[in-house]
């Protein structure tokens, strides 16, 4: 069973950077500090709402601070940076004025997990969720395409709670049809008998659909869930879902020491569900170059990484 | 025409006269205050058997110039009033002198401060956002002057002339994020932001200088965009020109006050030793430090200032009209 998938030109973030600008076009409490980052769709955000728009340089720890100034004085702030930046950089900042002050700051970081391929080592982020998840009161988003992105694009707009939403910086395809309610928290975007069920996250579940697509077997093709709320996770749906099944692969662009495979874990035994897992991230970091498939393959968790354990 | 200018010279004499005697009068008041306050806030730690007491001493004099000069425009009755002055305590640790500030400004029953770090208590060691009258949660350093640049910003975008005032600890400015938010608030121009140094000299284990060092402190901000002007942090008279002219500045320029202080400043034992930051007096220090905290009242005649009692603290005053008589 194939998964639908349509074409798609536009990075999530244009999309979901285009969603706050209108937003701020009708509301002049939104604003949006960055740190020296800019994006296609940055540039009509600054041009038109020059108010509206503060780069504080290269200073993640100010952009933080900043936006909680802000936050507190009424302002609806979206911070922007690249994911480890954004993140682990200004770490304790987030801690303190999203976690204990309940500021809510929507932080953005762009390009998670190998997003940023050739860089290399400093700008790949490969534990960004499990440092953000011990944040209390935050919420954390992983869309794996435009549609999500621009669904949590308007949530979070919305929402009074403080947020990290994690955009993935490559055209991803199209999996979600408009109109998708987002506030379930997941998706189980293909059911399967078969006993087998692929959970991911971000663009990773763009590979689960590849490794599915290519199992020829029915009795082996796999069901695939989408994660796109990390936090708080919808545990007692998923609970529900992995009831289904016998044997579940998590599957991340991540350091496996508390990240996607470990949140699903502690559900798992959080709920006393009768279920294998087997998790597939990073054991250790490593990296190469020659593009972000190439990383995959090197950290077992490319298309073919996947099948193997789906045949196993 | 004569006898005109004589009167109104004479006028004018009475009133310099009046007006110098309401100053000195505003500023004994002030002086007393402050040695009320630091007596409050040690036998408040001495009670919790901890707090912050150096770190307190050295900001007093600018705390109480602050609520009790009436520099901040505040409502204790409404303490999130849209059009208060914000007031953001970055060194945290100081919370022991700001919480009994607010007290006595009534922000809070004065009782609160009998449960300071206990179960059923209202505040800890370190700054909570939740007690009346305090903005922000501090207490992790280099996190109010960055959050300054957002609320005087707030201000410029909402049309609000409300001020943002952050008391900085000297040994903080070691963190680099003060010095990110610095250069921020001048490019900014952020002019209705007024930071203040409690430049008392000391980080937990030695002097700034020793450690990370912060001098020329005053080049430092004015290369970064700031106009600096230096104080003695615990002169009433010093502190209020300092910032007399904080509601009408409108050239751009961010304002730092560096105030020098004394770390511990009304406890001669205490002061500048660096190893007492973060203590309160234990059992067989207390009696020697009340002592010398009631040496700096002009009304203690030698006689110690007596602890107040837990059960009857909303009524509790200074009990120097006692040491008069």
């Amino acid at each position: 069973m194939g998964l639908p998938k349509m074409n798609n030109n536009v990075a999530m973030r244009n999309i979901f950077w285009d969603r706050i600008y209108e937003h701020a076009r009708q509301d002049k409490n939104v604003m949006l500090v960055c740190a020296d980052m800019g994006a296609p769709a940055l540039d009509k955000f600054r041009r038109d709402m020059p108010d509206q728009y503060i780069n504080v340089g290269i200073a993640e720890h100010s952009m933080v601070a900043l936006a909680a100034g802000l936050t507190r004085e009424g302002k609806n702030v979206y911070t922007y940076a690249i994911a480890p930046f954004a993140t682990s950089r200004c770490h304790e900042f987030i801690k303190l004025n999203c976690g204990l002050m309940k500021l809510p700051i929507k932080i953005v970081g762009i390009g998670p997990g190998f997003g940023y391929e050739d860089s290399g080592p400093t700008h790949h982020t490969t534990e960004d969720i499990s440092i953000m998840r011990p944040i209390p009161n935050l919420e954390i988003y992983s869309p794996c395409d435009s549609v999500c992105a621009t669904a949590i694009a308007d949530l979070t707009y919305k929402s009074g709670k403080p947020a990290y939403i994690r955009l993935d910086r490559q055209i991803l395809p199209i999996i979600y049809k408009e109109g998708t309610d987002f506030t379930k928290g997941f998706e189980e975007l293909k059911k399967s008998n078969g006993g087998t069920l692929i959970v991911s996250t971000g663009n990773m579940v763009h590979v689960a659909i590849e490794a599915a697509n290519k199992i020829t077997s029915e009795d082996l093709s796999p069901g695939i869930v989408d994660i796109y709320r990390i936090k708080p996770l919808n545990s007692e749906a998923l609970t529900d879902v992995l009831f289904n099944y016998n044997r579940v692969i998590t599957l991340e662009e991540h350091m496996l020491d508390g990240g996607l495979g470990s949140l699903i874990a502690e559900t798992i035994m959080d709920n006393d569900i009768p279920v294998i897992q087997r998790r597939m991230g990073l054991r250790d970091y490593i990296y190469a170059y020659g593009g972000r498939k190439n990383i995959q393959k090197a950290c077992g968790i490319d298309v073919d990484s996947v099948i193997k354990v789906i045949e196993q | 025409m004569y006898l005109y200018f004589l009167s109104y010279k004479c006028l004018n004499r009475v009133w310099t006269v009046l007006y110098t005697e309401m100053e000195a009068e505003k500023l004994r008041y002030l002086e007393d205050k402050a040695h009320e306050l630091r007596h409050l806030t040690l036998d408040m730690c001495i009670r919790a058997k901890t707090g912050h007491v150096t770190s307190s001493f050295s900001a007093v004099e600018i705390l109480t110039a602050l609520y009790n000069g009436k520099i901040l425009r505040k409502d204790p009755k409404n303490p999130r009033w849209e059009d208060r002055d914000r007031f953001i305590l970055s060194k945290g640790q100081a919370s022991p002198i700001l919480y009994t500030t607010l007290t006595d400004n009534g922000y809070f029953p004065k009782s609160w401060l009998r449960t300071f770090n206990t179960a059923n208590g209202h505040f800890g060691v370190h700054l909570q956002c939740d007690v009346p009258g305090v903005e922000y949660t501090t207490g992790s350093l280099g996190h109010g002057l960055g959050i300054g640049n957002g609320v005087a910003l707030a201000a410029k975008k909402n049309s609000r002339d409300y001020k943002t005032f952050v008391l900085l600890g000297d040994a903080e400015l070691q963190e680099g994020s003060c010095w990110e938010a610095a250069m921020l608030s001048s490019t900014l121009k952020l002019d209705n932001l007024i930071a203040i140094v409690d430049r008392n000299g000391y980080g937990v284990l030695c002097r700034t200088e020793e450690s990370a060092a912060l001098n020329p402190l005053d080049k430092k901000f004015a290369a970064y965009g700031w106009e600096p002007r230096v104080i003695n942090g615990h002169s009433f008279e010093e502190i209020f020109k300092s910032l007399e002219d904080a509601r009408t500045r409108n050239k751009g320029v961010p304002l730092v006050v560096i105030a020098n202080t004394i770390k511990g400043k009304g406890l001669p034992s205490w002061q500048n030793v660096a190893l007492r930051h973060g203590t309160a007096p234990t059992n067989g220090e207390v009696d020697q430090i009340i002592d010398e905290l009631s040496a700096g009242c002009r009304y203690s005649n030698g006689k110690k200032c007596p602890l107040y009692g837990f059960d009857d603290l909303d009524k509790w005053k200074c009990p120097r009209w006692d040491c008069q008589k």
